[in-house]
């Protein structure tokens, strides 16, 4: 009998795990923080550059980066590191990022949130909830955030809850709560303000989807800050992805197409006379596809790619840019290589340029940011590991 | 016997002389046809009626099977799809009396649908199965779980009623009933409604898990037939389901994880008839038709993170296998089997090209069986032939694809000693890629081949049977290499993704159980160890950050502990599972490092016999079965896939009339 008791005590001896822990690195200065060094030489004059990575939708792992010019510090992670409270992290699904008086605001699509920190440490300065945000802008007294949810009753009421149409949502500045909201078109994406407007890119990206009309969006909503109201709606093409204005006036769109029979592309109109649209083609190249794209100054640099429907074969990607106040065109001799997924492009003291690129590798994994100078010998200079899909950057001067 | 079988046998005896230090006598074979024996064993098989507290789902007893991983994301309600051995779950086989339930969308199988009710055995088999008259399929499939019915002797039946933490309420009732001396009904019915609320960690607070409430209905009719020198059945099923998504568990602050619900109606009509015609030609034609409808909402009006998708499915399938077995002479035998099946999707979601698919399967097999040694070969042509709509400049245009791909096999079965036997097996099947691997719009790519898998595994089995005891132990190293692994690649932006034949996996491990068990008098008691090894790496980019790492979700080591003891009519037992350290990332890093868990829950059931009959045995009679089920006895949060936590400690009772 006194087998059977210990075969019972075998089996009750539950099996204990050799818990493995990771020391996470808590420091309470920014300045601390330390990651890959890398090159900055060339990108000196600025004090940090952010990236947001986005992360996999469902798996709560959008990060923050940063590079620090002073250093050439890369630093990955660094929201969780200098806000060791909120557990949650930055959340899930970073979808824009962009700097105002020395904040960072992050959008967090499907978490519902942006997020503000301090740019000179990370720390968490204010969380407003907007449903399904997707991309800000400011003037001088609100961000503007524009977000696929029509159904959030506190300031919209709902159209359609079988196919609704997005909205823009205002917060103020100074309180950094919501004060309203605007319908606009269907699932709205970039937003850009010129001169007490905001021009709302409207995708349609689920619309397309939805019965029974399977149709992309293709305007413009042109809301007047002032009033906060829709003032003009203006045809461009189908599914409209970012917006930029230069200083000039002169309001860029790109469009993403339908991946089957329609191209991707620049657009332009000025904000004086929206109606006058224009699509930005250059025939002395190949093809004037968008796949990301970055405003400075009045250039809008686009990164596509020629053969854009075979999604099979391997793509070899061009750096274009129009300048619409010099009208003049580029082509930039780089040759990028794998899949580029965010980018933006940096000035330096000189006015030497370069271009950082976040290639989201297989998306699934943490992805790469690289810097190719745009000036001399237009070469990979170096490269670093991000987090997974690092497609956001905002530049702090 | 031919030269390579020779050879193959020399090497199988030397390796086990090696590790087990057994003479190396080569026995010389009986010569005497064991039609019967298989030649590789089910690497696991349970009788569903021996088991404690028989649990409602054939996912629970999946998940301690050695080398099984179940995936589940919680609840009642949550999909719980098994992968074996590191292949992933498309590469599992799900068959039901020998027929496949399969989905051609996805082909994700949900075992939390399948009810133990009315099941016989179980089985999983990691290597071929080499049984006679398999239909084609069942040769195709890399691993293959196998969910037999009981065939019911006599009228009689069953009323259960289970329930308990969770907010489960499942009564359900089987019922046989001798309707000749030819012809058995078996009619049973199972309702099921699951709150699913249980609480569960949020970061530094606790939470309920919501929207995660079931409540589903399965009618079940079959009959089984004898004529002289065959027998027939003829299976409906009808299953209705509704079911809310709790979703992942991720940032947010006032709205909520998800509102989205499913609607299910599945509907299929199987049979099959099994003739032997002469004592050395039998036959068995089986059918299938099935038709399963899906309504997906993900209520933007309830929830104003939700996406506005209001998707209705429709699934359809034909099957039909005609399964030929010839003696050729005494232990020699060949089989035929030859499957055809037409696979339709219909929906309304966007750009939706109505994929159709008509597949054939045929499989050619040989046997040769002595009592000492046993060999299987088998070499499988599938070949699958889609239509679906291509978008063209200003319209639609049919498009047609083929896929066709060859299958070998062999296996082989000494065993030299009275309590030694030992098997080996290689193979290599291929899995059709889902309609939404190739067609889901935005994402889908038609020109997928299939995904390979190369399997190979050896078993050693010692058996001994000192007195009342009973002691076995079982030694499986295996290697798998899946290759082409249908992955999704993104293309030009995010929102362009494309479906891509890129994946390398190369899979090494092992499998041990060891079992012992005893009785005396009216006592009985049994322990098994289970222990599984795999090294599941990445080897698809040379250079990259993930090439040689761990993939996501599969532990190194695993484990479990299993003692039972019983009294009389009182049994007991009680379970200790481990989970080992996991990456929820091809890159191993820390940031995606899933810290190792152990399990324990337990059982008990009692046996109150009735009748005269029933005293003298208890298993058979007319009875009162009373049981109570504890899992994770000791409240241990776990998530089996990240962002989806598990119930802690919840227990259900069940009451068991059986006549």
């Amino acid at each position: 009998m006194k087998k059977i008791w210990i075969f019972f005590t075998l089996g009750v001896l539950t099996l204990v795990a050799c818990q493995k822990t990771f020391v996470q690195e808590t420091p309470s200065k920014d300045a601390d923080l330390k990651g890959t060094s890398v090159a900055v030489e060339e990108i000196g004059g600025n004090k940090k550059i952010f990236v947001l990575n986005e992360g996999q939708l469902g798996a709560n792992n959008a990060t923050l980066d940063f590079l620090r010019i002073s250093d050439g510090q890369y630093v990955t992670g660094a929201f969780k590191k200098m806000n060791p409270g909120a557990k949650a992290g930055l959340g899930d699904v970073g979808n824009d990022i962009a700097l105002h008086n020395n904040e960072v605001w992050m959008v967090i699509n499907n978490s519902g949130l942006v997020e503000v920190v301090s740019a000179a440490d990370e720390t968490e300065m204010a969380v407003i909830e907007v449903p399904t945000p997707r991309a800000i802008a400011f003037d001088d007294k609100y961000a503007y955030v524009t977000s696929w949810a029509g159904a959030f009753a506190d300031y919209t009421t709902i159209t359609d809850s079988a196919n609704p149409k997005g909205c823009v949502y205002r917060i103020d500045l100074s309180t950094k709560k919501l004060a309203g909201s605007v319908e606009v078109g269907y699932q709205p994406e970039g937003i850009a303000y010129y001169d007490g407007k905001l021009y709302v890119a409207n995708s349609g990206g689920i619309a397309s989807q939805l019965p029974p009309a399977y149709a992309y969006d293709n305007t413009v909503s042109i809301i007047d800050a002032k009033s906060f109201s829709v003032t003009k709606t203006v045809e461009v093409e189908i599914n409209l992805k970012n917006v930029y204005a230069d200083s000039q006036g002169h309001i860029f769109v790109t469009t993403l197409g339908n991946y089957a029979a329609v191209h991707s592309g620049l657009y332009m109109f000025p904000a004086s006379a929206p109606e006058q649209v224009t699509h930005i083609e250059w025939h002395a190249i190949k093809h004037t596809h968008v796949s990301c794209s970055y405003v400075l100054g009045d250039e809008v640099f686009c990164i596509g790619t020629e053969n854009e429907f075979d999604f099979g074969a391997a793509h070899t990607y061009m750096l274009w840019s129009y300048n619409a106040v010099k009208n003049k065109f580029t082509l930039y001799p780089v040759t990028l290589s794998g899949v580029p997924y965010g980018m933006c492009v940096v000035e330096d003291t000189m006015g030497f340029r370069s271009l950082l690129l976040g290639d989201a590798g297989d998306y699934f994994n943490p992805g790469t940011v690289s810097c190719y100078r745009l000036f001399d010998r237009h070469d990979k200079v170096w490269s670093v590991t991000a987090g997974v899909c690092p497609g956001h950057f905002a530049v702090w001067k | 016997m031919p030269g390579p079988f020779r050879r193959l046998e020399v090497i199988l005896a030397a390796v086990i002389a090696l590790f087990l230090q057994a003479p190396d006598t080569l026995a010389p074979a009986a010569v005497y046809a064991v039609k019967a024996l298989p030649v590789v064993r089910a690497t696991e098989a349970v009788k569903v009626d021996t088991l404690v507290s028989a649990p409602a789902q054939v996912a629970d007893i999946l998940r301690t099977f050695t080398g099984v991983q179940v995936k589940d994301y919680g609840g009642a309600g949550g999909l719980k799809t098994v992968n074996v051995r590191s292949l992933g779950s498309e590469h599992v086989g799900i068959f039901l009396d020998g027929i496949q339930v399969d989905n051609a969308q996805n082909m994700q199988v949900d075992l939390g649908r399948f009810s133990t009710d009315g099941l016989g055995s179980v089985s999983l088999y990691n290597a071929q199965k080499t049984s006679r008259l398999q239909t084609a399929k069942e040769y195709a499939s890399g691993a293959a779980v196998h969910l037999e019915s009981a065939v019911p002797e006599i009228s009689g039946g069953r009323a259960r009623l289970r329930g308990g933490s969770l907010g489960t309420v499942n009564p359900s009732v089987l019922w046989d009933q001798r309707l000749s001396r030819r012809l058995m009904l078996r009619t049973s019915a199972d309702f099921l409604y699951s709150a699913g609320r249980y609480p569960y960690p949020y970061f530094d607070t606790t939470l309920v898990r919501e929207n995660g409430d079931i409540r589903s209905l399965r009618l079940e009719a079959q009959l089984f037939g004898r004529v002289r020198g065959g027998s027939w059945q003829v299976r409906v099923y009808g299953y209705g389901s509704e079911r809310g998504f709790p979703g992942p568990v991720i940032r947010r602050l006032s709205f909520p994880f998800s509102a989205e619900r499913q609607a299910d109606q599945d509907l299929f009509v199987q049979g099959g008839w099994t003739q032997e015609w002469t004592g050395r030609y039998t036959a068995a034609v089986r059918f299938k038709y099935a038709n399963n409808y899906t309504h997906y909402n993900t209520h933007p009006e309830k929830n104003p993170m939700a996406l506005p998708y209001n998707l209705h499915y429709r699934q359809q399938s034909g099957y039909f296998s005609l399964a030929q077995s010839l003696v050729l002479a005494g232990p020699w035998s060949v089989d035929l089997s030859t499957d055809i099946q037409h696979n339709a999707l219909d929906s309304d979601v966007g750009q939706f090209v109505t994929p159709r698919r008509t597949t054939f399967t045929g499989a050619l097999a040989s046997r040769v069986v002595w009592q000492k040694f046993r060999a299987a070969a088998h070499i499988v042509y599938q070949g699958a032939w889609d239509t679906f709509d291509t978008p063209q400049a200003g319209g639609w245009s049919r498009s047609n694809t083929y896929r066709g791909s060859w299958m070998p096999s062999l296996s082989l079965f000494w065993a030299p000693l009275p309590w030694l036997e030992a098997d080996a097996f290689v193979k290599r099947s291929y899995r059709l890629p889902s309609f939404n691997d190739l067609y889901y719009s935005l994402m889908g790519n038609a020109n997928l081949v299939p995904e390979a898998a190369l399997q190979a595994g050896a078993d050693v089995r010692l058996a001994f049977r000192p007195g009342t005891w009973q002691l076995d132990l079982r030694i499986s190293p295996y290697y798998n290499r899946v290759s082409n692994k249908i992955v999704a690649i993104p293309t030009l932006s995010q929102f362009r993704w494309t479906m891509l034949n890129v994946g390398l996996v190369d899979i090494t491990g092992a499998d041990v159980k060891a079992s012992a068990s005893w009785h005396s008098g009216p006592w009985r008691a049994s322990w098994t160890l289970r222990y599984t090894f795999q090294q599941a790496l990445d080897q698809t980019t040379p250079g990259s950050q993930t090439w040689g790492n761990q993939i996501p979700y599969i532990p190194r080591h695993s484990g479990s502990v299993t003692v039972g003891f019983g009294w009389k009519d009182l049994a007991f037992t009680w379970d200790s599972s481990f989970t080992g350290a996991r990456w929820s990332r091809t890159a191993n890093t820390p940031d995606y490092y899933l810290a190792p868990w152990s399990l324990s829950s337990a059982a008990v059931q009692y046996t109150l016999p009735f009748s005269e009959r029933g005293a003298r045995r208890a298993a058979a009679g007319r009875a009162l079965l009373l049981g109570v089920t504890i899992d994770n006895v000791f409240n241990t949060p776990y998530q089996i896939v990240q962002g989806y936590p598990m119930p802690g400690l919840n227990a259900q009772l069940s009451a068991t009339f059986r006549w």
